[in-house]
């Protein structure tokens, strides 16, 4: 084995070539080769592709079912966000429509994941900045909710949970008074975080007018997510193309202006409290009903394509599936948020500080395994 | 001066120590304290391979706290740790980056792997570009199944590690 590619390259002059990652207390599964000038990133070439595990290659051999499993596996923070535009395109490809709880409940799946991740990430951004409460607060949390999560889909973090014409099985009798309780305690943990994370000196100094984005460059760059609505642009896939039934709840979309590390911290904090107020409204407009439209025999689409967009946690997730009639889907293509905030990050990294590099790295959610597919 | 065995205590292997200075009756208390010493102290590397990861990172949250079992945190230079956690699947790519982290890492190492991926390829066991199982490259002594693995597994695992060290030699 030679220098498995990690060669130090020595630019000349004050300039110095830095690897970081893919071994990195800050990296994650994913390296970033930064050139330094002094104290300043003059350039910054993203390396990813260390999970990439070939999903869309394997949708091709499997079929609808088979292929909901290995397709939550890249975001298992957010698995049924990554499962629900996939399981809604197979659902045009199929020709088959939910029944009205089941998409209610995959809604709730839905926010609950959104809850989830955001608190997963909110703890590791703690880590980050050197904030070792923030890391444990977010994730004792979290576990509330991977417990309603789990009374729900059976599992901890990898549900498959939502398969075409509905969803596997019902929700328990008494989720309802679980999750309000939950929700009312978490309510009021919120603004101890404000209290303790995102009102402290040192959390702001650290990441106000750090890695600022303009909406101009946000647009270019195709941002989706809470970091395009950082830049006060209140774009959100749940009410531009309500899908599911997000157009009978009302929530209010968090956006900020500056663009900042900041501004993207404070629109996930915001959006932890509109995912409960979606939750509960739709708690309280859930009915009883058929859960599921049965199948009979094997999932075949007929020929042709369709595509979904949905809203998950770091963004807009977009499937596109081709079918020619056969068991197995010809092509499914996914486009993910975290590929687009990697070429995000590319462009803040360039000209900040290299001690800002943190901040700005997992202010923007980029979650590699997501991004390499 | 320099030769003189008795001196050398902290330099060499501590088998060739033991079988030099230390009388032969004594051996098996240095060798228990020994042990006991450094399986309460396993450092992880920070490796993450894939999504395994998020349950090594709510492993080490407040309500599992794999620290309560002498795991410690995964932060720090591989130089000082003694366990790879191979968090889920190994790409071709990662593949090398792993072997070269685990060679850089001073003996004695032990190597966990967690999750099905790690284990034998697991959910991807026909993936173009999936190691169908890291005990190719690098020797592993304790195996997680599950995908991914509960906090409460990867405990039990990691006290499975400690009794195998428990009872290793010296």
């Amino acid at each position: 084995m030679k220098n498995a590619g990690m060669n130090i390259e020595d630019k000349g002059g004050d300039q110095l070539v830095l690897h970081v990652g893919p071994q990195h207390p800050g990296s994650g599964h994913f390296r970033i080769i930064v050139t330094v000038d002094g104290d300043y990133i003059v350039g910054a070439k993203p390396d990813p592709g260390y999970v990439h595990r070939g999903a869309e290659k394997m949708a091709e051999y499997r079929d609808y079912i088979q292929n909901i499993p290995h397709l939550e596996r890249p975001v298992i923070i957010d698995a049924t966000g990554v499962t629900l535009p996939y399981v809604l395109t197979a659902e045009k490809i199929i020709d088959v429509e939910a029944p009205e709880r089941a998409q209610y409940i995959r809604m709730i799946m839905a926010e609950l994941n959104r809850i989830i991740s955001h608190l997963y990430w909110l703890g590791i951004y703690g880590i980050f900045l050197g904030h070792s409460t923030m890391f444990m607060w977010p994730m004792g949390d979290r576990e509330l909710f991977i417990d309603l999560a789990e009374s729900i889909g059976g599992t901890r973090v990898t549900f498959s949970y939502v398969v075409p014409g509905g969803v596997r099985n019902d929700m328990p009798t008494n989720f309802k008074e679980r999750a309000l309780k939950t929700f009312d305690y978490f309510e009021r943990r919120i603004e101890e975080y404000k209290k303790i994370f995102f009102n402290n000196p040192i959390m702001t100094a650290r990441t106000e007018s750090v890695g600022i984005l303009s909406p101009a460059d946000a647009i270019k760059l195709g941002i989706t997510g809470s970091n395009l609505r950082a830049v006060g642009i209140d774009s959100d896939t749940r009410k531009d193309e309500p899908y599911c039934l997000y157009d009978r709840v009302d929530f209010e979309i968090p956006t900020r202006k500056e663009g900042d590390s900041y501004a993207r911290c404070i629109v996930r904090l915001e959006e932890l409290q509109q995912s409960m107020n979606i939750m509960k409204q739709v708690l309280d407009l859930i009915e009883p009903g058929p859960i599921k439209q049965v199948i009979g025999g094997v999932m075949r689409g007929e020929p042709g394509e369709a595509f979904v967009r949905t809203e998950a946690a770091r963004g807009t997730m977009f499937y596109h599936i081709v079918s020619d009639g056969e068991k197995n889907p010809y092509r499914v293509k996914i486009s993910v948020p975290s590929f687009r905030n990697l070429i995000g990050m590319t462009h803040l990294l360039v000209g900040s500080k290299l001690a800002d590099m943190p901040a700005i790295y997992w202010s923007l959610d980029y979650w590699p395994v997501e991004a390499d597919r | 001066m320099v030769n003189d065995p008795t001196l050398n205590l902290l330099v060499g292997k501590v088998s060739d120590i033991l079988d030099t200075t230390i009388e032969k009756n004594v051996r098996e208390p240095v060798r228990f304290l020994v042990n006991w010493g450094r399986l309460y102290s396993l450092w992880p590397v920070h490796l993450e391979t894939a999504c395994c990861s998020i349950e090594f990172g709510a492993a080490s949250g407040p309500r599992h706290d794999v620290e309560r079992f002498g795991m410690l945190e995964a932060f720090g230079s591989l130089r000082q740790c003694d366990v790879l956690v191979v968090q889920g699947t190994v790409t071709r790519k990662m593949a090398p980056r792993m072997k070269w982290v685990y060679e850089q890492m001073p003996e004695p190492k032990w190597v966990i792997a967690m999750g099905a991926c790690a284990i034998s390829g697991g959910l991807y066991m026909d993936s173009y570009n999936v190691l169908q199982g890291v005990d190719k490259i690098v020797p592993v002594d304790v195996y997680i199944p599950g995908c991914p693995p509960r906090p409460e597994t990867l405990i039990q695992g990691i006290i499975e590690l400690q009794n195998k060290i428990r009872k290793s030699k010296v």
